[in-house]
């Protein structure tokens, strides 16, 4: 159980303090109503590069970082399809830093031409580091193009190609910040040992004149059910086949969310796994496989991806993993097995529970979501999960034409073996 | 009127709530450090024993027989362990370094009586079984066959290869051909030698009282697991004498790049202000590695510099991933941010953010009983008490910037360091 305690400022901006008396730091977290599903489909990887940006200055402050150091603090950010979140950790006493820097740029960026230009640079090899020079590090890329044909989900929050983060310009880099980046699209968390009246006070002063900047509801496309399965192949250098399913699944408030984490729980969660028992340990049919969420708020993915052992082919597996789904189909699971997926989810949430900063990125990333609330009735979401539930989920999840197939196929040329 | 133009005023971190680690020895005498700290109902557990490559006659002996211990006990099949643990919402974390082999846990408070019954089991008789084995080295096969695929991975074997010479223990070596080589003899051979109470300490951290240090007694304090002591075995260290290598990785965009060189251990008077000096370098987001290579010419995502501190080693490494059209332009610039170091005095403002930086990173390193348990594993290892931290507290409060030009003069010399690169065909050259 996280308490903790929520306002609306003026113009807009919410703030949530969690009180933890437990750590000398102070941890705070704003979270931006922002990600690559706001981008245009030209100007993809837009918000990431846009996150870089917000450490090149803001209007009253040249540097974010040296001043942040200077006061003892550490930071970081991340971007995802959804949102983008930055965060900072500071010993207590210097929390009125964090909130004179992030006000800053959530007033006004410092707009410098240097700053884009090298930035430009740092998210391409940043984008050829993760992702073009690295084995299997195109499959998000594929995948998302061929399960979403509409929604903006279609390419990677890195971005689709490098082109598209060499054409980023000033004009588009302002036009981007005062269309997302205001009081009314954020969230502000802080965590650590502070009273809520204290944190509300520096709130007011320092993002209270911040105006509300009327940002618009997002309409994004929604995308129209999948009616026949697709299936992609290609060929890459890489040491071995591998095959991706995707399945759409429920969004993230969806009730049904739920039964399909304890679904893919099941399937792969841990040594005594269905797949990982049956598929890995028992048929040698796989030396890797996983089933695992995308993790996004509007509907996602589904994904079971696997690397057949020595000698099976990519059809082979794919006939062994749709066994699987199958049987989640036909049979309920046992209670027992119910049961042990849901002590794991609730550990996990316990140890999740010991980081103040992990804390604050939860409350935030729940309060973009819908509600920041949401993190203390999540145990009973899952407990709450039947097996019945779980079968029938299963049905609509694990549709022929609900699917879709990447096989990523190596090429065969000598491996270099030392 | 709100004045946005200056820097709220900043208050000096005078404090630092050092929670040290108690001690307390088994009957057996395994000694076991305890960290008690933590408001949730969480404990983890580190069984640690000298069991690490250092130790193995061939490739991949420790990594394999560390992964197998959760592979099949006496009581307990390899479905059963993970049908248990599983069922706990526990787990078990088998990591094998250099020098160590551990088995790790991490429980719910209220579970822990059941998890140590069944972690008491798997340390002391633990079966290798066969068909499991096969299992885990084609796993491990496939892994190894993606990781050499990495240029940072190639770069790293190459730079350690480098540094230790090929037969030295903290060279990585591994080649596929090694995985056909090991057999469940060596590894029951292996778990025998090493994996017995005498050879073993324990560091505990979370909700620690007395009941948990009974358990650990029950379980861990007997006399039923005692192995015979094993003199280590010596190695010396034969460095390459050619200190520029490149490793050929075709079609790469990116070549990985490792620079460095030996290092003063841990107790080492220079060690503390060595670690300002390089955090200067290379070791925080405004280092002058990343202000200059990253953020002023956008050469690569990420360029660091950090210490390696193994039992009988020390080392330096400079590590970055770029462009392959950045290789040339960057190896220069590393070697002009070692010069300046070594002509010019950091400036007043640039020493007092790295050492703000440095307490504040202080205060995070004795934050919460995992880290807390973390800073005491890392003097612990070297048989280095508390001290280690006051001595580091004093040095950073008081280091100046001649100082520092000092050790950069003696310790950052461009001449010194091994080069190693890893991606795309480059015309030989000399880098100097």
């Amino acid at each position: 159980m996280i308490h903790f305690e929520r306002t609306k400022l003026a113009n807009g901006l919410t703030v949530i303090v969690h009180r933890d008396k437990t750590t000398p730091m102070v941890a705070i977290d704003i979270c931006y109503n922002v990600g690559s599903r706001d981008e245009h489909p030209d100007r993809t990887g837009f918000a990431h590069l846009f996150e870089h940006l917000m450490f090149g200055g803001s209007k009253h402050i040249p540097s974010y970082d040296e001043p942040l150091q200077k006061a003892g603090g550490d930071n970081n950010a991340f971007t995802s399809n959804d949102l983008t979140n930055y965060y900072l950790t500071l010993p207590k006493n210097n929390i009125e830093t964090g909130f004179w820097l992030e006000s800053d740029r959530m007033l006004e960026l410092a707009f410098s031409k240097s700053s884009l230009d090298v930035q430009r640079n740092v998210v391409i090899e940043e984008f050829k580091q993760r992702n073009l020079n690295q084995p299997y590090g195109d499959v998000w890329a594929l995948l998302r193009q061929l399960a979403y044909k509409v929604h903006p989900y279609q390419w990677p929050t890195i971005g689709r190609e490098i082109s598209h983060i060499e054409k980023a310009t000033m004009q588009q880099v302002k036009d981007f910040f005062y269309a997302h980046y205001a009081p009314d699209n954020a969230v502000l968390v802080v965590a650590g040992d502070v009273d809520f009246d204290k944190v509300l006070t520096l709130a007011n002063r320092w993002f209270g004149h911040i105006p509300n900047r009327a940002v618009k509801q997002r309409a994004i496309p929604q995308e129209p059910e999948q009616t026949e399965i697709r299936e992609q192949s290609v060929v890459r250098d890489v040491p071995n086949d591998t095959i991706y399913m995707a399945y759409h699944m429920a969004d993230r408030l969806d009730p049904m969310y739920y039964a399909t984490d304890l679904i893919s729980d099941v399937l792969s969660n841990g040594n005594s796994s269905r797949m990982y028992q049956n598929l890995v340990q028992k048929g040698k049919l796989f030396t890797e496989l996983d089933a695992y969420l995308s993790g996004d708020n509007d509907p996602g993915l589904f994904v079971v991806s696997g690397k057949p052992s020595n000698g099976i082919s990519l059809e082979t597996a794919r006939k062994a993993i749709e066994r699987e789904l199958d049987r989640m189909k036909q049979e309920r699971v046992t209670e027992y097995e119910l049961e042990k997926v849901k002590n794991k989810v609730e550990a996990n949430i316990e140890y999740s529970e010991m980081n103040y900063l992990n804390k604050a990125m939860n409350l935030a990333t729940n309060e973009i979501l819908q509600d920041a609330g949401l993190i203390n009735s999540q145990v009973d979401f899952y407990r709450s999960v039947t097996t019945t539930q779980i079968q029938e989920v299963a049905q609509h999840l694990f549709r022929h034409a609900n699917c879709s197939v990447l096989n990523y196929i190596a090429k065969k040329s000598e491996h270099v073996e030392s | 009127m709100l004045n946005r133009n200056t820097q709220p005023p900043v208050n000096p971190i005078e404090h630092i709530d050092m929670v040290k680690a108690e001690k307390r020895l088994l009957s057996n005498g395994i000694p076991v450090y305890f960290v008690n700290a933590g408001s949730q109902d969480v404990v983890k557990i580190d069984f640690i024993f000298e069991a690490g490559t250092w130790f193995q006659e061939a490739n991949l002996i420790a990594s394999l027989c560390n992964s197998m211990l959760e592979e099949g006990s006496v009581n307990y099949s390899a479905a059963g362990i993970g049908e248990e643990f599983d069922f706990y919402g526990a787990y078990i974390q088998l990591t094998a370094d250099q020098n160590y082999g551990y088995f790790n846990i991490i429980s719910l408070g209220k579970h822990l009586k059941t998890i140590l019954e069944i972690t008491e089991n798997l340390i002391k008789h633990s079966v290798f079984p066969q068909y499991e084995l096969e299992v885990l080295i084609d796993k491990n096969k496939q892994k190894f066959l993606l990781e050499n695929q990495k240029v940072k991975t190639l770069c790293q074997k190459k730079f350690t290869q480098v540094m230790f010479g090929e037969s030295h223990p903290y060279a990585i070596t591994n080649k596929l051909e090694d995985f056909d080589q090991i057999n469940r003899e060596m590894l029951l051979q292996f778990y025998q030698s090493y994996y017995h109470s005498g050879n073993c300490r324990i560091i505990a951290a979370g909700q620690i009282d007395e009941s948990v240090l009974a358990l650990l007694e029950t379980h861990f304090g007997g006399n039923d697991w005692q192995g015979n002591t094993i003199n280590a075995p010596k190695y010396e260290i034969s460095p390459d004498p050619q200190k520029f290598h490149h490793v050929e990785k075709a079609n790469g965009i990116q070549s990985a790049v490792r620079m460095g060189k030996f290092w003063v251990p841990k107790n080492h008077p220079d060690y503390h202000a060595l670690s300002v000096l390089i955090t200067i370098f290379g070791g925080y987001f405004g280092s002058r590695l990343m202000t200059n290579i990253r953020e002023e010419k956008g050469y690569t995502y990420g360029i660091g510099s950090f210490v390696l501190s193994l039992k009988h080693v020390s080392y330096l490494i400079i590590s970055t991933e770029v462009g392959n059209e950045y290789i040339e332009p960057t190896l220069k610039e590393i070697t002009i941010e070692m010069k300046r170091l070594q002509t010019e005095l950091v400036s007043e403002n640039e020493l007092e953010t790295v050492k703000s930086y440095l307490l504040g990173e202080f205060l995070r390193d004795f934050d919460g009983p995992f880290a807390l348990a973390g800073s005491f594993k890392a003097i612990n290892d070297f048989g280095l008490d508390y001290s280690f931290y006051d001595d580091s507290l004093h040095v950073l409060r008081n280091i100046t910037s001649e100082e520092l030009m000092r050790l950069a003069q003696q310790y950052l010399n461009p001449e010194d360091f091994y080069t190693v690169v890893a991606g795309a065909f480059m015309s030989s050259r000399e880098f100097t």
